[in-house]
């Protein structure tokens, strides 16, 4: 009698708990989007909504928001990009260029409440998805231009504490952002403690081009890997002061922005901190407006594709 | 620096074969073998087609700092090329219906034209687009702008070479519907040729500086050639 009650018991419980993770693996909804610029797909699992670009190589993990949650930073290299804080810890106005889902923005208005953070963002449909599904409400301190990156910065006179370039279509960015006239550009426009951000993969050729290119305008190039993920965020100081070259100051940001210190893990953030490998950079050709096969040396990897 | 001896060899014979196709094709000599223009005749219109289209692809690159890479800036460049291609194809068959004094005169105005316009792009393009971009605020302005006055003219002028290539055919003997058939078909694969040149072996290894300067002295040798070679078609002069 024991035994047979006991069966029953483990068979239900044994379903059950299959049920709920069939019902885990299940998406609530999956949309996808033919925009101007991208394939868009949008999975809704549980609370998390994603946004994903489709490339080459499959489907690309633009953004990802938890709903319940939005101030748990889902994709990882997203908490990279605050490692600007480390170098310029009170920003008053920053500029991203490229929208995604808006998983950064949370995280920064609740940790630079009087900050203002202007985004740009090329695909009209990127905009509009990150409003209806991924519940971004932009405020006068978050407003969204839809235009290029480049002809923004080009033609918007403010300076920025940060400029954060996250500009992907599908995985590829376009050569114009990619080039040292438009990090010269870029540089113009930073305030003289001014922070450029910049997310790459790190395993395409293209990478070590950029990383030259960069390293041509700007006098200290500081790199933080994130964990596993192939991505690298690249901060780029505008002031040849030495002083900011001595690394990250945890202690120092902690005391200053308690509330970003309580949604990052600072430490974690300050380990990914990843020697500038000069060697590589060194063979590299810089990229210019003139000269700019960012296409050709995306496609030559050792495998670009694993860690997306 | 002299080149080396083999070297101006190849060179010189080379040159003395191009000038000796194109003066038996222009008529000067008895040709003994006409096969030999007709190759060099083709050979000149798939060049004229990797010039057209591969042009295209340099043309992005030269607008892309200024006005990005949005799907605006590929709908007028394509706009225009496209345009160009119309009205070159009708001043064209302008051109190859006109008297055999007029018709070599134009020749060599739209010649001189293309690779005018095109060394306008090639040497001030750049420095013309930073103007524009700060005049318009208007992007589909600047870009209409830009686009007719770097891409417009030498796209014109190198299409209307095209109906000139049927006539010459044409008045060989080749019925018209047939001549017209093989220059398009021809010059359409030298347009493929031209956009898959470009994009995959040029723009990934020179800058688009040497590229410009590459297609002027390309079209400088092919449109004289090409000149040089249609000449010889007689008058059809429809009154």
């Amino acid at each position: 009698m024991k035994l047979r009650t006991l069966l029953i018991y483990g068979s239900v419980l044994i379903s059950s708990s299959m049920l709920i993770s069939r019902a885990a693996e299940v998406p609530d909804y999956i949309e996808n989007h033919d925009t101007l610029y991208n394939n868009l797909t949008v999975e809704k699992r549980d609370t998390v909504v994603e946004l994903r670009a489709r490339s080459r190589s499959g489907e690309y993990l633009e953004s990802a928001v938890d709903l319940a949650d939005p101030l748990r930073l889902v994709v990882p290299y997203t908490r990279s990009l605050f490692a600007a804080a480390f170098f310029e810890p009170n920003p008053k106005s920053v500029l991203m260029i490229g929208l995604g889902g808006a998983g950064f923005h949370r995280v920064f208005t609740y940790a630079f409440p009087g900050a203002r953070l202007q985004s740009v963002e090329l695909d009209p449909k990127v905009w509009e998805l990150c409003q209806e599904k991924l519940a971004f409400k932009p405020t006068v301190l978050t407003p969204v231009a839809v235009m290029d990156g480049r002809l923004f910065v080009k033609r918007n006179r403010e300076r920025w504490d940060w400029l954060i370039l996250d500009a992907f279509r599908g995985g590829f960015v376009p050569p114009h952002l990619k080039s040292q006239e438009f990090y010269r550009e870029c540089a113009a426009r930073l305030s003289d403690r001014g922070v450029f951000v910049t997310n790459l993969h790190q395993d395409t050729e293209l990478f070590a081009a950029d990383l030259r290119t960069i390293q041509s305008v700007f006098p200290h190039v500081l790199l933080f890997q994130t964990h596993g993920r192939g991505n690298v965020i690249v901060c780029a100081l505008k002031s040849a002061d030495s002083d900011l070259m001595r690394g990250p100051d945890i202690t120092a940001l902690e005391k200053s922005n308690p509330k970003l210190a309580s949604k990052l893990d600072l430490d974690a953030l300050a380990a990914e901190l990843l020697p500038f490998p000069v060697e590589l950079a060194g063979k590299a050709r810089i990229l210019t407006d003139d000269f700019s096969p960012v296409e050709f040396l995306d496609a030559l990897k050792t495998n670009n594709t694993k860690n997306r | 620096m002299r080149a080396p001896v083999y070297s101006r060899r190849f060179f010189g014979r080379f040159r003395c074969l191009l000038f000796r196709n194109i003066a038996l094709a222009s008529g000067r000599f008895n040709n003994p073998n006409p096969a030999v223009p007709l190759v060099l005749f083709y050979v000149l219109v798939v060049l004229l087609g990797i010039l057209s289209m591969g042009f295209q692809l340099l043309a992005s690159r030269l607008l892309n700092p200024f006005f990005g890479s949005s799907l605006i800036v590929w709908a007028w460049l394509i706009s225009t090329f496209l345009a160009a291609f119309s009205f070159g194809s009708i001043i064209g068959g302008w051109i190859s219906n006109a008297s055999l004094s007029q018709r070599e005169k134009s020749q060599w105005i739209v010649g001189a034209m293309a690779v005018g316009s095109l060394a306008f792009t090639a040497f001030f393009g750049r420095a013309l687009l930073g103007q524009i971009e700060v005049a318009f605020a208007e992007i589909t302005t600047g870009l209409l702008v830009a686009c007719l006055a770097l891409f417009f003219l030498p796209v014109t002028t190198l299409s209307s070479f095209g109906p000139q290539c049927v006539q010459y055919l044409a008045s060989r003997g080749t019925p018209p519907g047939k001549a017209s058939g093989l220059i398009y078909g021809v010059s359409t694969l030298g347009n493929i040729a031209g956009v898959m040149l470009t994009a995959f072996v040029l723009i990934p290894h020179l800058p688009v500086s040497t590229l410009l300067y590459l297609w002027l002295s390309v079209s400088l040798v092919n449109l004289t050639a090409l000149i040089l070679l249609l000449r010889s078609s007689p008058t059809t002069s429809a009154k």
